[in-house]
């Protein structure tokens, strides 16, 4: 897999534009400390459940520069399951779930995303919630005695996901 | 009382409010005042809208927080996405860069992130607030013999450097909560494992599911207990889909805790949302043909 670039004595190239820009992602740049011990991958659910996806294999992949196998459609990167255990077991504080994460938000940039992810983000940024509004939302909180929902202000929260002006922003 | 900023969440107050309804009748119960906060939003979910854009994640977040510092509390969280966003985000707001980009966006609404309220699970004010004996004071109706398995789910525990509730390797507070109402703990071989939620692809939390019920099913644990909505969805829709597609009904029902506490401090379990659920946990009826000792 990722060790392709290795075999038949080729010179690995590493396609540094992709690190810069992962790591301008909040904690995107923590793959760099990898050193591929593997501890993050025996309690990985994912990885025990899918012969597809490895969080060592990712990192190793993050840092060969290997961008175009991850920021594509499909990608790999959804069968994480968010669990944190390799957060947890990391010895070098790579944290990998949160260089996927970052890598998630690549995958926004360039707009490609599964569709039920769309959907729940569509939904919080135009009512400032996951769950959709309906009247059935309130009858229900009604027979527990639970007041209506009570309203979000959508145009702060609106105004909070305008990025800066600056190039930082990621 | 003491008193505490009640950051519900989505799911709970929309999808779930039974258990909003059970937070509010067993807080007080145990010296603990919920305040409302008026004008929060999501957390927001750190599965999809983290997903997108990692600094508008905070800046929301931020805003959260800084809803509960205007009123001086800490802040405590019933469903364990809302802890890890909000607490991670209290943390990340630790660096004085972050935070920095964080508070240019907040100036637009006229708001500023201090960092000077907590993040507290719910089950961390039962333990550390409250108190285990006091929790088992409240009681009217012990579980006596309701077997337990506990789903301790992700965020609760992990990272544990950044949640600081318990050792995930070995945690107790379910445990200690489960045995509080009288009820038997169970823990099954698969206690580790996520609720698989996050995941995009279906057929693997199909699987992850179908492995962790089996578990369960092998303590012939009567209910799987566990403290978040969304794990809770997980395997109260998702188990008619693991009984259909691995043709094996472990028909093993959900219970979000507060309610299971609000039952056994003596709240009728017709008034407790129970019905509602996809799989019932009538078993708990069993216990209501015992009256309570004290009306409640
Ligand atoms: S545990 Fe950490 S250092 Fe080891 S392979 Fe995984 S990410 Fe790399
Ligand atoms: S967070 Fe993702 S990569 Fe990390 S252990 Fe869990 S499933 Fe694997």
């Amino acid at each position: 897999m990722a060790d392709n670039g290795k075999q038949n004595g080729d010179v690995v190239k590493v396609n540094f534009n992709f690190r810069r820009e992962l790591a301008r992602k909040v904690e995107g740049n923590l793959a760099n400390y990898c050193y591929q011990c593997g501890a993050c991958v025996g309690d990985c659910p994912a990885a025990y459940y899918s012969d597809e996806f490895n969080p060592r294999e990712i990192m190793l992949k993050v840092l060969y520069g290997l961008g175009d196998e991850l920021i594509r459609e499909d990608s790999v990167l959804w069968l994480c399951t968010n669990c944190y255990n390799c957060h947890e077991r990391c010895p070098q504080d790579v944290k990998p779930v949160e260089v996927i994460i970052s890598m998630k938000n690549m995958l926004a940039d360039a707009g490609i995303y599964p569709k039920g992810v769309d959907r729940v983000i569509a939904t919080f940024e135009s009512t400032g919630r996951t769950v959709p509004y309906s009247a059935s939302i309130d009858n229900r909180r009604a027979k527990f005695g639970l007041p209506p929902l009570s309203p979000v202000p959508v145009d702060e929260i609106k105004q909070l996901l305008e990025p800066a002006d600056k190039g930082d922003e990621s | 009382m003491k008193r505490f900023a009640f950051f519900p969440g989505c799911l709970i107050p929309a999808r779930y409010p039974a258990m909003e309804f059970a937070i509010r009748q067993v807080l007080p119960r145990l010296g603990i005042e919920p305040v409302d906060l008026p004008g929060a939003s999501c957390c927001p979910d750190p599965i999809y809208f983290k997903s997108k854009d990692k600094v508008s994640w905070l800046s929301v977040a931020a805003r959260n927080l800084a809803l509960a510092e205007a009123q001086g509390l800490d802040v405590f969280t019933n469903c364990s996405g809302c802890t890890a966003t909000l607490s991670e985000s209290y943390h990340l707001l630790k660096d004085d860069k972050l935070r920095a980009r964080v508070n240019e966006r907040l100036a637009r609404i006229g708001m500023e992130y201090r960092g000077t309220s907590r993040v507290r699970h719910i089950v961390t004010l039962l333990r550390d607030v409250a108190g285990y004996d006091t929790v088992a004071a409240t009681v009217t109706r012990p579980l006596t013999g309701l077997k337990v398995a506990i789903h301790y789910g992700c965020h609760l525990l992990k990272p544990s450097k950044i949640m600081q509730v318990d050792d995930p390797n070995n945690p107790t507070v379910m445990e200690e909560l489960v045995k509080a109402v009288g009820a038997e703990p169970v823990r099954h071989g698969n206690w580790y494992l996520c609720c698989g939620k996050a995941c995009q692809v279906e057929d693997l939390p199909a699987k992850m599911m179908r492995d962790l019920l089996a578990t369960v099913n092998e303590k012939q644990a009567d209910i799987l207990g566990l403290i978040c909505p969304t794990c809770f969805s997980q395997f109260d829709m998702g188990q008619l889909k693991v009984a259909k597609q691995f043709d094996e009904d472990f028909h093993t029902p959900a219970v979000y805790y507060l309610q299971l506490l609000a039952f056994a401090q003596g709240i009728p379990y017709d008034d407790l949302g129970f019905g509602d659920q996809r799989i019932k946990p009538e078993v708990l009826r069993n216990f209501e043909e015992v009256p309570a000792t004290t009306e409640s």
